[in-house]
C-alpha cells in the first residue's frame, strides 16, 4: 500500500502547501516539509539507487540520516540523503547509480 | 562564538537538559532535524513512568510541551544542522544550509542518540527492508503508508509498540518474530498486540527476504538454543515490508572525538561513553545523557538529561543544586530497580556505578469483588516503572507507593466505576466490568477508526485475538487523550474473555463477475425475502453481464438453493437468449443500413 494517511486515532495529519517534484522527470506528488524519500515512498519508489560494486537495489534503512542508504543524486549534487533532505518545488531527483558522478 | 554550554541532540535528554541550563547559562542546542524533539516526535503511544516526567502523555505530546518550556527560555536552537566533528579548542564544527559553522563550549553535552541495529540475512539490503525508526518516521511523521503486509523481527517494547501502530493505520502485520524463548517487552504491550490477533512467534527468525527489487516476502524458520536455524523448519510468507527492530546503537562518534573513553559494555547497546552518576565522562567538561550512554528509554533520558544539566549548572556557576540533583538522582536508581532494568543495572555496574538492593513492595490482594456494580479490572501483573493508574484515580483504589516498580494493588470497594484509569493506562490494560444476571458490561479501551457506534453488533475478541461472541455496542466514552472506551454488553460467561472488540470482516467474494456482485450482496438480496431466480437477477444484475451468465449462474443458483433449501432442479434457471457471445452490433444490421 502506498499513498497517504487520510484518518488516523491518534494523529492529524496536516498537510501544507503541495509542491512539484520529479523523479527521473516524472511529476511526483508531495508537500512541503516532507523528506524526498518519504515523498517517493508515497508515490511507490522504494528503489532510490543501485550499489556502487554489485549494483543492487537499494532504499532507506534508517530514515533519520544515519545509515547513508538513501543517497540519491538531487539537483544534480549526487551522494545527497534523501531521508533529510526535503521536497522543495521544481526539485529534480535522480536514482543514483554506483558512485555518482559529478557533472 | 563562544557558550557556556552546547547541548549536541534535542531529543528528549537534550532538551530536558535545556530546559534546566536554559535561563541560568548561555546554551545553544543543535539539532540534525527541523524541530526539537528527536523520537519523541514519532511515538504515538503514552508513555509509562511516573507524573514528574510525563507518564501517561503520549510521546509526541511530550515533545511538544518540552519544546514550549525551551522557547519560554533564551536558549539558543540551530535546528537543521549536522554537527561533523568536535575539533581541538572545544571546538563544535556543524553544516547549516550548506555553510560550516565553528563554535566553542565551555562545557559540552551530548545526546545524539543511537541508531538502528542492523541484522544481516539474506538480501537484508533489499528495499523495503526497514528500521523500526524508519517506519514510525513514514506513518507517524509524515502520515505516509509504511507498506500494506509486515513481517516485524523483533519483540522488543519497540517491536510492539510498531505493530500495534501500525495496525492502528488499517495495515496488516502477519506476525512478530522473536529469537529469545519469551516476549522481549513489557507484557502489557505484548498483550496489546495478541488481542488483535497478532501472532508473536518465539523462538523464530528470518532467514531471507524474498524479492528482486523489493520485497515481496520472507523466509522464516525457528531456531535452535544457540540461534541457529533448525533444517527443515523453513517457510515463506507474503509481505511487502520487513522490520527489523532488533536493538539499537549508541551513536558514540562525537563522544570519542570530543575526547570521552568509551568500552564495550554490551548490557548498554554496544560501545557507550564511560561517565559517573552524573552524567560526566572521562573528559572533566564532557557529559552525555539518553541513548548515547545507555540504550533506555525515554523517561530515563529525560532523567539524566536533568541530571547532567544540574551538574553542569554547578561547575559553570559554583551555585549549590545538590539537593534537587540528589532527588533526581534516588528517583533514577528506584525506577531502574525493577526486573525489566536488571541489564542496565548490570551494565552501569560494570562502569562502576554501584545499585543498592531495593525489594520492591508487593501488591495487596484484595478478594471481594461486588461484580453488580461497575468496577475496573487491572491486568497489570508484572514489575514495570509506572503508576499512571495511581495517580489518575482520585479514589485512593488503585495504589502503587513509595516504589514505582510495584505491581498497582486495586481496592475495589473504592472503584466508584468513573474509568479514569482505563484512558490513563499506558499498557492499555485496565478494563471495566459489570455483571447483571446473564449480561454482562464490559469496558474496553479503544484507540481504532471506525469508533464502533451505539446498538452496533460487533466480535468480541479474546486476548490471543480469537472471536468469542458477539457483542453489542452500549455506549462509547469519547476521551480528548484519544484512548475511547467502548462499553458492550454481551452474556455474562465471556465477560473475563473478551478483551477487544471488531467489526465484523467485510471481505466478500465476486460471484459475478461481469457486473461486480458480490456474495455478501446476492444473499441480503435472499435475505430480504426474494428466492426466485428471475428476480434475483433483475434486483442484483447478476447473469445479465457479456458472459451470459456462463461464469456465474451455477453459482447463483447453488447460493440460492442452499439459501431456500429448494433443489437447483426445482429452481427456474433462466432464458438463455441470443447472441451467446459479444459480438459487434453492426452484424444486426441490413447492408447499407447505420
Amino acid at each position: 500500500m502506498e499513498g497517504r494517511i487520510l484518518e488516523h486515532p491518534i494523529l492529524n495529519f496536516q498537510r501544507k502547501a503541495r509542491v512539484k517534484i520529479f523523479f527521473e522527470g516524472r511529476e511526483i506528488e508531495a508537500y512541503e516539509g516532507e523528506s524526498v524519500a518519504a515523498a517517493l515512498h508515497a508515490a511507490g519508489i522504494r528503489v532510490l539507487r543501485y550499489t556502487p560494486i554489485d549494483g543492487r537495489p537499494a532504499g532507506f534503512f534508517c530514515a533519520i540520516g544515519k545509515c547513508s542508504a538513501c543517497l540519491m543524486e538531487i539537483d544534480g549534487i549526487p551522494n545527497v540523503r534523501s531521508c533529510m533532505t526535503k521536497v522543495r518545488d521544481g526539485m529534480q531527483v535522480r536514482r543514483q547509480n554506483k558512485n555518482g558522478d559529478l557533472l | 562564538m563562544m557558550y557556556d554550554v552546547i547541548i549536541i541532540g534535542g531529543g528528549p535528554a537534550g532538551m530536558s537538559a535545556a530546559t534546566v541550563l536554559g535561563d541560568r547559562v548561555k546554551t545553544l542546542i543543535i539539532d540534525e532535524n527541523d524541530r526539537l524533539g528527536g523520537q519523541l516526535v514519532k511515538q504515538t503511544h503514552k508513555f509509562f513512568g511516573d507524573h514528574e516526567h510525563y507518564a501517561s502523555t503520549r510521546g509526541f505530546e511530550i515533545a511538544d510541551k518540552l519544546l514550549k518550556e525551551i522557547q519560554k527560555k533564551p536558549v539558543e536552537i540551530s535546528p537543521s544542522s549536522t554537527v561533523i566533528g568536535i575539533y581541538p579548542q572545544n571546538t563544535v564544527a556543524y553544516v547549516k544550509d550548506g555553510q560550516i559553522q565553528k563554535v566553542q563550549y565551555k562545557k559540552l553535552l551530548l545526546a545524539t542518540g543511537a541508531m538502528e541495529r542492523q541484522l544481516p540475512f539474506v538480501n537484508s539490503d533489499l528495499p523495503g527492508v526497514y528500521g523500526a525508526g524508519a517506519i514510525q518516521t513514514l506513518m507517524n511523521q509524515y502520515g505516509i503508508f509504511p507498506g500494506k503486509r509486515f513481517l516485524i523481527v523483533g519483540s522488543g517494547n519497540i517491536g510492539l509498540i510498531l505493530a500495534y501502530q501500525l495496525a492502528q493505520t488499517g495495515v496488516e502485520v502477519k506476525m512478530i518474530l522473536e529469537a529469545l524463548d519469551k516476549v522481549g517487552g513489557y507484557e502489557v504491550h505484548a498483550n496489546k498486540v495478541r488481542r488483535l490477533g497478532i501472532p508473536i512467534l518465539t523462538g523464530h527468525t528470518i532467514v531471507k527476504a524474498i524479492g528482486d527489487e523489493k520485497v515481496e516476502g520472507a523466509v522464516i524458520a525457528n531456531v535452535d538454543k544457540n540461534f541457529n536455524t533448525v533444517k527443515g523448519t523453513e517457510r515463506e510468507v507474503v509481505v511487502d515490508t520487513i522490520c527489523v527492530a532488533v536493538g539499537l546503537t549508541p551513536l558514540i562518534e562525537l563522544a570519542e572525538q570530543s575526547g570521552a573513553k568509551v568500552s564495550y559494555i554490551p548490557e548498554l547497546g554496544g560501545y557507550v561513553p564511560l561517565r559517573d552518576e552524573r552524567m560526566r565522562t572521562t573528559n572533566h567538561d564532557v557529559f552525555v545523557a539518553g541513548d548515547l550512554s545507555s540504550i533506555e528509554e525515554a523517561t530515563t533520558a529525560m532523567m539524566e538529561g536533568k541530571i547532567a544539566a544540574m551538574q553542569i549548572f554547578e561547575d559553570l556557576t559554583g551555585e549549590s543544586l545538590e539537593d534537587k540533583i540528589l532527588y533526581d538522582l534516588n528517583s533514577l536508581v528506584i525506577f531502574r530497580s525493577g526486573p525489566k532494568s536488571s541489564k542496565i543495572r548490570t551494565g552501569l555496574e560494570k562502569m562502576g556505578i554501584n545499585f543498592p538492593k531495593i525489594d520492591i513492595p508487593k501488591s495487596q490482594k484484595f478478594e471481594k469483588y461486588d461484580d453488580s456494580k461497575l468496577h475496573a479490572v487491572i491486568e497489570c501483573n508484572e514489575e514495570i516503572p509506572c503508576n499512571s493508574c495511581e495517580y489518575a484515580c482520585k479514589f485512593d483504589a488503585i495504589k502503587v507507593g513509595s516504589n514505582i516498580n510495584s505491581v498497582p494493588s486495586f481496592d475495589p470497594s473504592k472503584c466508584t466505576g468513573c474509568a479514569v484509569c482505563v484512558t490513563a493506562c499506558p499498557g492499555l490494560a485496565i478494563f471495566m466490568k459489570k455483571v447483571d444476571g446473564k449480561t454482562a458490561t464490559l469496558g474496553i479501551p479503544y484507540e481504532f477508526l471506525p469508533l464502533p457506534k451505539m446498538d452496533d453488533v460487533m466480535w468480541g475478541i479474546d486476548r490471543e485475538g480469537n472471536y468469542v461472541c458477539d457483542v453489542k455496542v452500549k455506549r462509547v466514552v469519547k476521551n480528548p487523550n484519544k484512548t475511547n472506551i467502548v462499553y458492550v454488553e454481551l452474556p455474562s460467561e465471556f465477560v473475563d474473555m473478551v478483551r477487544h472488540v471488531k467489526y465484523q470482516s467485510k471481505e466478500s467474494p465476486y460471484v459475478c463477475r461481469c457486473e461486480e456482485v458480490t456474495l455478501d450482496e446476492i444473499e441480503k438480496v435472499i435475505d430480504s425475502g426474494i428466492t426466485d431466480f428471475e428476480e434475483l437477477k433483475r434486483l442484483t444484475r447478476v447473469t445479465m453481464g457479456p458472459c451470459n451468465g456462463k461464469n456465474c449462474k451455477m453459482v447463483v443458483l447453488g447460493i440460492l438453493s442452499k439459501k431456500t433449501g429448494i433443489p437447483i432442479s426445482s429452481l427456474s434457471h433462466g432464458t438463455s437468449r441470443p447472441p451467446t457471445k459479444p459480438v459487434e452490433f453492426k452484424v444486426f444490421l441490413k447492408e447499407g443500413e447505420k
